[in-house]
């Protein structure tokens, strides 16, 4: 037998997803495989397409705010966030200063339960079934604290143009430094459980290495670019909101392997911790609404607005024509430009490493799809 | 953020339409208006000088009727921005009749999946793109465009221009519309 042939013989398709656990989400990926090594990765996404930015150009601009939480139902508030900001940039609106504060808080609030989530969810794809439990109790604490003031529990709408729908009162300030006294006590033993883990250390090492240029040239953002050593964050690059008003720093890994993701998004439930500390010892009194008119005019002209999401830049490009309807709403999510260096980071490694690379990535499928 | 530097005189240079723009107003620097020939240029020039890819997305205009005839209407807008610094640029090119422009994929790999959902949604074809293939839409009905508008909701692109832009006369109109 001709060498050609037997490697005919064994290479074949591997369809994993759209309901493979580790794929997060209805994403499928079809592989293209000779043996145990991966040839060709090409992920296949829509499968819950949404069509958002149609419905974001059908209707006054204040009816797409629950669209915004429903496109990262991980981390809804820094939707919210850019989408309210975005109005806000467009209508010249101003912003009391409690309620930025509180947007920050609510924010990292999210992106600690956002990182939580995916830090149970990926040990989970490597076989460690603990630390999901650990990270739902910590999220559970979150979710809590936020529904007390949101109303709701994942698909958030709590901002509103001019400010929030509701203060915060005391019994959140307290709940919430209680959450940090805890969170700060619970490092240890993540940090035991998962970090110094041998067998997690093998999983995730030098496996999957994104090089800055190859994060350039698919416009990769958030943990996952960081991972790489490049110090990119919107909170700090272009900075929105109050967030230039607190000290913290943006963790960057070496060579942007697994394990390298895993560092920074830790580090970053830390970093989250002190913003919102910094935010609710200085939260100023005041309103936390102005006055807004019920039809707001989006004048004629483009705008842009991005902010730091939990898995990266999202940015959201506007249109108006002199109407209260955009004429255009584009949103650009992370994870999208996240994945698509998939087929080129993919090419020539182990299936068990693809899962390993698939949940560093922290994907969030209704996000990508939209 | 230590060096700021202003990128528009590198764009400038080579021969593109580059104006600065009010970043507390639109949220870029650069604006830059590209013909069909000068996008892969432009992409080059982007990717030499270190920007990464934001979004490739489209816009459905009405078509010219006047100076600016063999245009489809479709626009296909490209952002791009920096990691050491805030600068975003915005391009813009008009999709002519032939609904094919250059693909800059081969240069920002990132674009591809960009590209397929602009053909997805609007139906511009990126001439060059390796696999022109529907992404986010069903396989089975590839000439479905959500995105396009119908003909009566259709305005021109000066009227979804800043004012500085475009006249003054467009202003009023818009404001007639807002009673439903």
């Amino acid at each position: 037998m001709l060498e050609s042939e037997y490697q005919e013989q064994n290479r074949f398709f591997l369809n994993m997803g759209p309901q493979h656990p580790s794929t997060h989400g209805v994403l499928l990926i079809v592989l293209e495989m000779e043996g145990e090594y991966v040839l060709d990765p090409q992920p296949v996404l829509g499968f819950i397409h949404r069509m958002h930015e149609k419905m974001g150009e059908s209707r006054p601009c204040q009816g797409f705010m629950p669209n915004t939480a429903r496109m990262d139902y991980v981390c809804a508030l820094p939707y919210n966030h850019g989408y309210v900001s975005l109005i806000e940039r467009k209508a010249g609106i101003e912003v009391p200063k409690r309620a930025e504060y509180i947007r920050v808080i609510t924010s990292e609030l999210n992106r600690v339960a956002s990182h939580l989530l995916w830090l149970g969810a990926y040990l989970l794809d490597l076989g460690a079934f603990t630390p999901i439990l650990y990270g739902f109790d910590d999220r559970e604490h979150i979710l809590d604290i936020l529904e007390r003031i949101t109303g709701s529990r994942l698909t958030y709408c709590y901002y509103r143009f001019g400010g929030v729908y509701k203060d915060v009162d005391d019994k959140f300030i307290e709940t919430t430094r209680a959450f940090i006294k805890r969170m700060r006590k619970r490092y240890v033993i993540y940090e035991k459980l998962v970090t110094k883990n041998i067998i997690f250390i093998k999983r995730a090492e030098n496996i999957g290495i994104v090089s800055p240029d190859m994060a350039l040239r698919y416009g990769m953002t958030g943990p996952n670019l960081r991972g790489s050593g490049i110090a990119y964050d919107v909170r700090k690059n272009e900075p929105y909101s109050v967030y230039p008003e607190f000290d913290f720093e943006i963790p960057v890994g070496e060579q942007g392997d697994c394990l390298d993701r895993y560092m920074v998004r830790v580090q970053e439930i830390e970093q989250s911790l002190r913003i919102i500390e910094q935010a609710l010892d200085r939260l100023p009194d005041g309103p936390v609404r102005s006055k807004v008119k019920k039809n707001i005019k989006l004048t004629s002209g483009d705008c842009n607005f991005a902010v730091e999401a939990a898995r990266g830049e999202l940015s959201y490009y506007l249109v108006g024509d002199g109407t209260s309807t955009p004429y255009r709403l584009k949103v650009r999510v992370p994870s999208y430009s996240n994945l698509s260096c998939l087929p080129e980071l993919g090419r020539g490694i182990l299936l068990p490493d693809l899962v390993s690379i698939l949940g560093s990535f922290d994907l969030v499928i209704p996000e990508m799809d939209r | 953020m230590a060096k700021k530097k202003d990128y528009k005189n590198d764009f400038l240079h080579q021969r593109f339409d580059a104006t600065e723009t009010d970043y507390d107003q639109r949220g870029y620097h650069l604006e830059v208006v590209l013909d069909v020939n000068q996008v892969r240029k432009f992409a080059q020039t982007a990717y030499d000088l270190g920007f990464y890819i934001v979004f490739v997305a489209g816009l459905h205009v009405r078509p010219n009727e006047g100076h600016d005839k063999g245009n489809s209407g479709l626009v296909v807008v490209y952002q791009f921005a920096r990691y050491d610094q805030l600068y975003r640029i915005k391009a813009r090119v008009s999709v002519p009749n032939t609904l094919e422009i250059p693909s800059i994929s081969d240069i920002y790999q990132g674009a591809d999946w960009h590209e397929r959902e602009t053909r997805d949604l609007y139906g511009v074809v990126f001439d060059g793109h390796p696999n022109m293939k529907p992404l986010l839409l069903s396989e089975e009905d590839p000439d479905f465009h959500p995105l396009l508008k119908e003909e009566k909701k259709l305005k021109s692109l000066d009227e979804i221009s800043w004012p500085s832009e475009a006249p003054e006369v467009v202003k009023g109109e818009a404001e007639a519309e807002t009673g439903r």
